[in-house]
C-alpha cells in the first residue's frame, strides 16, 4: 500500500511538471531586454555629438578629470589631467559594452584611464600591486543614465565615474590642448615659500595644495576669526575645478580659471569668484595656530612616540636640500631622521637613524635644549649638547644649524598625525614630520 | 502466484503513470530562443590588430590571442592588472612568432606545430605582483592556454625608448623563456623523456626551496637555473628553454662559468658540468628520437631569429 502512495505522488508531480504555461511579468524575455539596454547605453555614449566631460573618483581617493569621445566602432579617444603629456595629446583605445551581472562599460585596452589603475607604482605613484585603486570596468545601473549625465561605479574598487555631456566649445578646448593650460596651476609648487596667498574680491586666501591627494585648502580671516575650507579638485580646460564650491558670504568660488604662469617672475595668475589675482609669497601663516608648536612638542611625550621624516629639510625649492638620504654609518644605511621631545628633563634628541642587520640604531645625535615657545606661536630651538661622535661637516651639521636658527619655526598641522615645521625667518625651509 | 500478480499490477500502474507523464510533457520544440548576449564570445568592430592576429596566427596555426580585457581569463581575480596597450600587441606576438613558432615550423613542420602548440594566448599589460614580493611572468594551463604578463613593458629594437642592455635580456628571460618553457611541458607530457634523466641529479632537487637559491648556486649543483632544481619536469623544460634562448654559445658559456671548488651540497665543478652535459645529451636525443627534430639546428634558428630582434 505504501507503494501506491509513491505512485500517487509521482502522478501528482508529473501533472504539476506538465504545467506548461510560463507567463512572464515582462513582455520581452530577459535576453531581449538586456540586448536592448546594452544597445541604448552604447547609443547614448556614441551619440553625444561633442563627447563627454568626465571625472573619476578612484576608490583609493583623489579626483581626476578626463574627456571621452566614443564612436560606433568600439573606439574611444581621450584626454586626461594626470600629466602634462596626457592633457595635451589625445590617445585612442578601445571600449565595449558587455553583460556581466549588470551591463558593463569596459575600457578594454590600455588608455589614460588605466594609468590610474596600473599596479606598477612607478606609473602613478600608487601602491605596488594596486596602483591608485581605480577602475576601468564600470557597472551601469538602471538609474545610471540620465539625458546629460551618466554615473557609473567601478567593479573592482568602486571608483565613481561621472560623465557629463560636453558642449561644442568644451570639445574644441580639449582638442586644442587647453587642458594642459589648466595644469599650469601645478606651478604653484615652484614658489619657494611655504605660504602662498591670493586676494580675490577683497578677500585674501591662503592656498595650501596637496597634489598627491588632490586637495586644496583655503584659509581666510572673517574679521579676526580664521576660517578654512578644503575640497578635492581636478582639471578642466578652464582651469582648476573644485569638487565642492566655496561659499563665503556673497562670494562663491567653484574653482580657479584663467590660469597664467610667468616662469621668469615665478608668478601664477588665476581668477575665482568673479575676481582675479596673482598668487603671492608670504613668510608667515595668514592665521597662526598659536598652540600648534606646543601641541607638536607635547604630543609624542603623551603618546610615547616621536617625530620622523625621511626627507629632512626642504630648502629654497629643493627636497632633501642637505642630502640626509646619502648618510651612512659604518656600512649601515640611512633610515630616517627623528626628533624625540623630552628625552630627559633638560634636552630633546635630533639625529639620523640607521638601518643594519634588520635593526635600527642611533649612532650620534644633537641634543637641543627644551625648546622655547614664543607668544606669537613659534618654537625656537637651541643647543644643549651632542650625543656620540657627531660629524663636524655634512648633512647632519647643516640640518642642525638650520634647526637652531634663531627665528625659529611655525608648526602647521597638516593632518591628525602630521605637521609641517616651517622656518619663521623666510618660510623657504621646512620639514614634514610624521 | 498471488505475489506475482501483485507485482505485475504495480508495474502496470507504474508504466501507465510513465506513459501519461511522457505524453503529457511533450514539448513543442525548444521554444523561442533569443539572441543571448555574449553567446559566442564578445564582439567588437575588428581593427588592424585583430586582422593581424587572424592572418598571422589564427589562419595558419589555429592560435588565438586575446588582448582585450577579460577579467575571467586571469586565474586570480583579486589581483590588479591592466590590459595591454594596443601598440604593444603586434610587436610582442610577432616576436614570439619569429623566435618560437617559425623555428619549430621550419624544423619539424606545420603538422607537428599545429598539433602540439598551445591554442590560446592571453595578454596582460602589467605584471602580476605577488604578496611575497615576486612577480608572475607567465602561466600555462593544461597545454592549451598561456597567459603572458607585462606586455606594456616589452620593447625590441626599433621601438621608442629601447635600451638594449635592459630590454634584450628582459624579452629573452621573460617572454621567450616562458613560451619555450611551457612548450617543453607540452612535449614531455605527450611523450615522456627517458627515465635516466631523473637519475642525473636525483638527490639534489630542492622542491619549493628553489626560491632560496640563485641561478649561480643552482649551476654549481648541476642545474641550469634555480627553478630547474624544483622538480624533474621543471628541470627538463628549463634546460630546453635555456638552451634554445641562450643558443649553443651562450649555453656553453654558462656551463663553463661554473666556479672551481665544491658546492654546499658536495658537488664538484666537474660533476656539475658533467650533469649539465648529460642532460643536454638526453634532450638532444629525445628531440631526435621522439620528434625527429635536430635540436642543434632548432637552437640555431631560435637564437638566430633573436639576434635579429635585439
Amino acid at each position: 500500500m505504501k507503494n501506491s502512495f509513491i505512485y500517487l505522488l509521482l502522478l501528482a508531480v508529473t501533472l504539476f511538471s506538465c504545467e506548461n504555461s510560463d507567463d512572464t511579468v515582462f513582455e520581452e524575455s530577459a535576453d531581449v531586454r538586456l540586448n536592448a539596454a546594452l544597445a541604448s547605453y552604447e547609443k547614448q555614449l556614441v551619440e553625444a555629438p561633442y563627447g563627454w566631460n568626465a571625472v573619476i573618483y578612484p576608490g583609493g581617493g583623489g579626483s581626476y578629470g578626463f574627456y571621452f569621445k566614443f564612436d560606433d566602432k568600439n573606439r574611444v579617444s581621450m584626454f586626461s589631467d594626470f600629466s602634462d603629456a596626457s592633457a595635451a595629446k589625445v590617445k585612442e583605445s578601445s571600449y565595449r559594452l558587455k553583460a556581466v551581472q549588470t551591463p558593463v562599460l569596459i575600457f578594454d585596452t590600455y588608455s589614460y584611464l588605466h594609468v590610474l589603475s596600473d599596479p606598477d607604482e612607478e606609473v602613478n605613484g600608487g601602491v605596488r600591486g594596486e596602483g591608485l585603486q581605480s577602475d576601468f570596468e564600470f557597472s551601469i545601473y538602471p538609474d545610471s543614465a540620465k539625458a546629460d549625465v551618466i554615473t557609473l561605479v567601478g567593479r573592482k574598487n568602486q571608483s565613481r565615474l561621472v560623465l557629463t555631456k560636453a558642449t561644442q566649445a568644451q570639445a574644441t578646448a580639449y582638442n586644442s590642448g587647453d587642458l594642459a593650460k589648466g595644469l599650469l596651476f601645478n606651478n604653484i609648487a615652484k614658489y619657494q615659500t611655504y605660504f602662498k596667498r591670493v586676494t580675490l574680491g577683497g578677500v585674501t586666501y591662503e592656498i595650501t595644495v596637496n597634489a598627491t591627494d588632490r586637495t586644496i585648502k583655503l584659509t581666510w580671516l572673517n574679521g579676526s576669526t580664521p576660517k578654512t575650507f578644503t575640497t578635492s579638485y581636478y582639471y578642466t580646460p578652464s582651469g582648476v575645478s573644485f569638487v565642492s564650491p566655496l561659499v563665503n558670504g556673497s562670494q562663491t568660488i567653484t574653482g580657479f580659471g584663467n590660469i597664467t604662469w610667468n616662469a621668469s617672475t615665478t608668478q601664477l595668475g588665476l581668477s575665482g569668484g568673479g575676481a582675479s589675482g596673482i598668487v603671492a609669497s608670504a613668510v608667515k601663516p595668514l592665521s597662526v595656530d598659536l598652540a600648534a608648536a606646543k601641541r607638536w612638542w607635547q604630543d609624542p611625550i603623551e603618546s610615547g612616540g616621536d617625530w620622523r621624516t625621511v626627507d629632512g629639510f626642504h630648502v629654497n625649492g629643493v627636497d632633501d636640500a642637505f642630502k640626509v638620504k646619502d648618510l651612512t654609518f659604518e656600512g649601515a644605511q640611512y633610515a630616517f631622521y627623528v626628533y624625540q621631545p623630552g628625552l630627559t628633563a633638560q634636552y630633546d634628541l635630533f639625529g639620523p637613524v640607521f638601518f643594519a642587520d634588520n635593526s635600527l640604531s642611533i649612532e650620534y645625535a644633537d641634543a637641543p635644549k627644551r625648546p622655547t615657545f614664543t607668544a606669537d606661536g613659534r618654537v625656537v630651538f637651541s643647543a644643549y649638547g651632542t650625543l656620540g661622535d657627531v660629524p663636524t661637516t655634512g648633512p647632519h651639521v647643516n640640518s642642525v644649524n638650520l634647526l637652531y636658527d634663531a627665528a625659529g619655526f611655525y608648526l602647521i598641522q597638516t593632518s591628525e598625525t602630521t605637521y609641517d615645521m616651517v622656518s619663521a625667518k623666510d618660510a623657504k625651509a621646512w620639514i614634514s614630520w610624521q | 502466484m498471488k505475489l506475482i500478480v501483485k507485482t505485475t499490477f504495480k508495474h502496470l500502474v507504474a508504466a501507465l503513470v510513465f506513459s501519461v507523464s511522457l505524453s503529457a510533457c511533450k514539448e513543442d520544440g525548444i521554444g523561442e530562443v533569443d539572441d543571448i548576449s555574449g553567446l559566442g564570445g564578445d564582439e567588437w568592430v575588428k581593427g588592424p590588430v585583430d586582422q593581424w592576429i587572424l592572418d598571422s596566427l589564427v589562419t595558419p596555426y589555429n592560435i588565438s590571442a586575446k588582448y582585450k580585457w577579460d577579467q575571467f581569463e586571469f586565474g586570480n581575480i583579486t589581483k590588479t592588472l591592466v590590459p595591454p596597450d594596443e601598440s604593444q600587441v603586434v610587436p610582442l606576438l610577432s616576436t614570439i612568432k619569429k623566435a618560437w613558432t617559425m623555428p619549430y615550423v621550419e624544423e619539424a613542420g606545420k603538422v607537428f606545430y599545429n598539433k602540439y602548440s598551445p591554442k590560446f594566448f592571453i595578454l596582460s599589460g602589467s605584471n602580476e605582483y605577488n604578496s611575497e614580493g615576486s612577480i608572475t611572468l607567465g602561466t600555462a594551463e593544461g597545454g592549451r592556454k598561456v597567459i603572458l604578463y607585462g606586455v606594456n613593458l616589452f620593447k625590441i629594437k626599433g621601438m621608442a625608448g629601447y635600451d638594449p642592455a635592459r630590454d634584450s635580456s628582459f624579452v629573452k628571460d621573460w617572454f621567450l623563456h616562458t613560451i619555450h618553457h611551457e612548450f617543453g611541458h607540452i612535449l614531455h607530457q605527450t611523450v615522456l623523456y627517458p627515465v635516466e634523466y631523473k637519475n642525473i641529479s636525483k638527490s639534489l632537487y630542492q622542491g619549493g626551496n628553489w626560491i632560496n637559491w640563485s641561478d649561480a648556486d643552482a649551476r654549481r649543483d648541476g642545474f641550469i637555473t634555480a627553478y630547474s632544481s624544483s622538480a624533474f619536469d621543471e628541470d627538463f623544460v628549463e634546460m630546453i628553454a635555456m638552451m634554445l634562448t641562450e643558443g649553443k654559445v651562450g649555453f656553453d658559456k654558462l656551463v663553463n662559468s661554473i666556479p672551481a671548488g665544491t658546492s654546499p651540497h658536495g658537488v664538484t665543478k666537474a660533476q656539475a658540468q658533467a650533469a649539465l652535459r648529460q642532460k643536454e645529451a638526453i634532450i638532444v636525443a629525445y628531440y631526435k628520437n621522439t620528434w625527429k627534430i635536430d635540436f642543434y639546428s632548432l637552437q640555431k634558428r631560435v637564437r638566430g631569429s633573436m639576434n635579429k630582434l635585439f
